[in-house]
């Protein structure tokens, strides 16, 4: 069965072009350009896997991963952060909130990210 | 015809007469007053030796002289007159002239003669030689003014020290800095407004009293802390009281010579200062994070175009790619560099240091290298005990910067064909690191500023622009972070040698405590 993805992003081209990487791997990929419209998403489509930013409008990342972890539906739906920033203390803190990687952006190439997500579901098999 | 009887009596009278001469000669001789006598005319027809005496003239030169020459003209005129005129004159300060044409002043007094049949023959003129009296009395008056004067500048210096006590506790109480005194038993002796104001304090309620004491004050108290563990000079040690209170103190001894009369507490607020500065850095960081998202943005687009994945490329393009992805990468390590300084300014920087070995750490960094070390066909030598290194306490993360930083410059400033040694070693208390390479070194009129922010050799300036001038200081302050001191040694052109050395686990805890 394809697998879903949901892809929670606000910058244009990063989306784009993940969308475009993940769909070529024969994913099927979901995206939402803020936390709201992620969250939504996530309740009507219940993705494998949610990619997902930190800094973004209306919710943010860990925003997001707090409203996840109480809601029983979503609370299993590993996640995978992408972020710019990547500091000891926000690593942290989104492991605590069940994130399962966390890639930053200028420190990763596409092609690793579609490496992580292949590795995350091989791992949930 | 006289008889017998009354030659006898005229004998007699005649004898007597001439005793009576002779006495009279004699205390005239004896007499040590100048007296001498002058005619009704002016003309001194006597003296005798203590007029000699006062006057220099002996007496066959001065008999018969007009008395005006020994005195002034005008003043011996009234004189006469008044003697003869009155009979006598007592004591009158007059000026006489000796034959010198000194002049002695003296106090002069006369006295009439006449002849039994009541003639004027003249009148003795009798002087006291007042210079003796008269420099005493000028000695008086001298010592008298002088004494006023002393006086005098006594009471000014009195009204300067005032005036400077005055000027000097204007100056105290509307100083912008707070001062605090100090006696040398070390009790207060003086606080200014400004104190008061910044430990929300009265002079009343603090001063006199020990530092002990002083410690009950729970606003003073973060200040008294300090000065209770720290006997020596304190520079601009940071204290923050308060949520937007930020205080810098410094503390000097007052002395006088050799001599210590106190402690001088300065107490400067640099709130303002520390809020801009964090003003500052935030916006370099929030900046920094900003440029993040479009270069990430740029380095996939570019990574995907690359890969492939939206087509064929030709080679021109590729290789225009590739270079636009190197230059956009050299952007990225540039703002993480960046956000590196501000995270360090800020304060928040090491991440729960954990006990790890540091070699690992080394070999990580120096295999990340492989490809920089063999293009440029450079030697490095990893020299490390036999003994195992003890496991110190640190942010790995940051540990690997820093030697990544100090393993960067090596590499970039040695010419090809060059070599690096990176040696490890275990002291007492701590673990040294040093690296050597055989590159430009540093110019030695630089070397003062290696490790401040935006540092670039000159001579390196020249031959490579690349570097951000971030590298050392970042290394200094992972370093000291750790409680380690990190310093270095270098010849322009002969290479340059960098050193650190981090505590172990049991220092590193004493330093923690001073957090």
């Amino acid at each position: 069965m394809t697998k879903k993805i949901i892809l929670v992003e606000d910058e244009e081209i990063i989306l784009n072009l993940l969308q475009r990487k993940l769909t070529l791997e024969g994913y099927d990929v979901l995206i939402a350009k803020d936390g709201e419209d992620g969250l939504k998403k996530m309740r009507e489509e219940k993705p494998d896997l949610v990619l997902l930013d930190i800094i973004m409008p209306k919710k943010g990342g860990f925003e997001v991963m707090e409203e996840m972890q109480k809601d029983n539906t979503l609370k299993k739906i590993p996640i995978i952060v992408i972020s710019n920033s990547g500091q000891p203390v926000e690593i942290d803190r989104a492991q605590k909130l069940g994130a399962k990687d966390w890639l930053i952006k200028t420190e990763f190439d596409p092609q690793e990210v579609i490496e992580k997500v292949k590795k995350q579901f091989s791992a949930s098999e | 015809m006289t008889t017998k009887k009354e030659e006898e009596k005229i004998s007699t009278l005649l004898e007597d007469l001439t005793s009576l001469e002779s006495y009279a000669r004699d205390l005239f001789s004896f007499l040590p007053l100048p007296v001498c006598l002058v005619s009704s005319v002016g003309i001194i027809l006597e003296v005798n030796p203590a007029f000699e005496n006062i006057t220099g003239y002996n007496i066959e030169e001065i008999i018969g002289k007009p008395a005006e020459d020994i005195l002034v003209k005008k003043e011996f005129e009234e004189l006469a007159k008044e003697t003869l005129g009155k009979g006598y004159v007592r004591a009158k300060e007059l000026i006489i002239f000796t034959k010198e044409k000194k002049e002695i002043p003296a106090s002069v007094s006369t006295i009439l003669r006449k002849s039994e049949e009541g003639e004027i023959i003249g009148y003795f003129v009798g002087l006291f030689d007042l210079s003796d009296i008269k420099k005493t009395e000028k000695d008086l008056k001298s010592a008298q003014i002088a004494l006023l004067n002393m006086l005098e500048d006594v009471e000014e210096a009195r009204g300067r020290a005032e005036e400077e006590k005055n000027k000097t506790v204007a100056i105290i109480n509307n100083f912008t800095d707070g001062l605090l005194v100090f006696d040398p038993e070390n009790k207060l002796s003086l606080i200014n407004p400004q104190t008061e104001k910044i430990f929300d304090i009265k002079q009343r309620d603090i001063v006199n009293r020990t530092l002990q004491e002083l410690k009950t004050f729970p606003t003073i108290e973060p200040l008294v802390l300090i000065l209770l563990k720290e006997t020596k000079e304190i520079s601009r040690k940071e204290i923050q009281l308060k949520e937007n209170l930020v205080i810098e103190i410094s503390s000097v001894p007052i002395l006088k010579g050799e001599e210590k009369l106190g402690n001088l507490i300065i107490i400067h607020d640099v709130s303002r200062e520390k809020l801009i500065e964090k003003m500052k850095t935030e916006f370099v960081s929030i900046s920094a994070h900003q440029l993040r998202t479009p270069l990430s943005a740029i380095k996939w687009t570019i990574r995907m175009l690359l890969d492939g994945d939206l087509g064929e490329l030709t080679l021109e393009q590729r290789d225009f790619l590739e270079k636009t992805y190197r230059s956009n990468e050299k952007m990225i390590s540039l703002i993480n560099s960046l956000l590196d300084v501000t995270r360090i300014e800020e304060g928040r920087y090491l991440y729960k240091p954990a006990l790890t070995e540091i070699e690992p750490i080394c070999q990580f960094v120096i295999k990340s290298y492989e490809e920089e070390i063999k293009r440029k066909n450079i030697t490095v030598d990893f020299k490390k005990p036999e003994k195992r290194l003890p496991k110190i306490m640190m942010d790995v993360e940051k540990i690997k910067l820093a030697i990544q930083n100090l393993l960067d410059n090596a590499v970039r400033y040695t010419p090809p064909g060059g070599k690096v040694t990176i040696t490890l070693k275990y002291g007492k208390k701590e673990v040294g690191f040093s690296i050597k390479d055989s590159g430009v070194g540093i110019p030695k009129e630089q070397q003062s500023r290696v490790f401040t922010r935006f540092f670039r050799g000159a001579n390196v300036m020249r031959m490579d622009t690349e570097g951000s001038g971030f590298g050392l200081y970042i290394v200094k302050n992972i370093i000291e972070a750790h409680g380690g001191k990190v310093w270095f040694e270098s010849e322009e052109g002969k290479g340059a040698t960098f050193y650190f050395n981090l505590p172990t686990k049991e220092e590193f805890a004493e330093f923690l405590k001073e957090f």
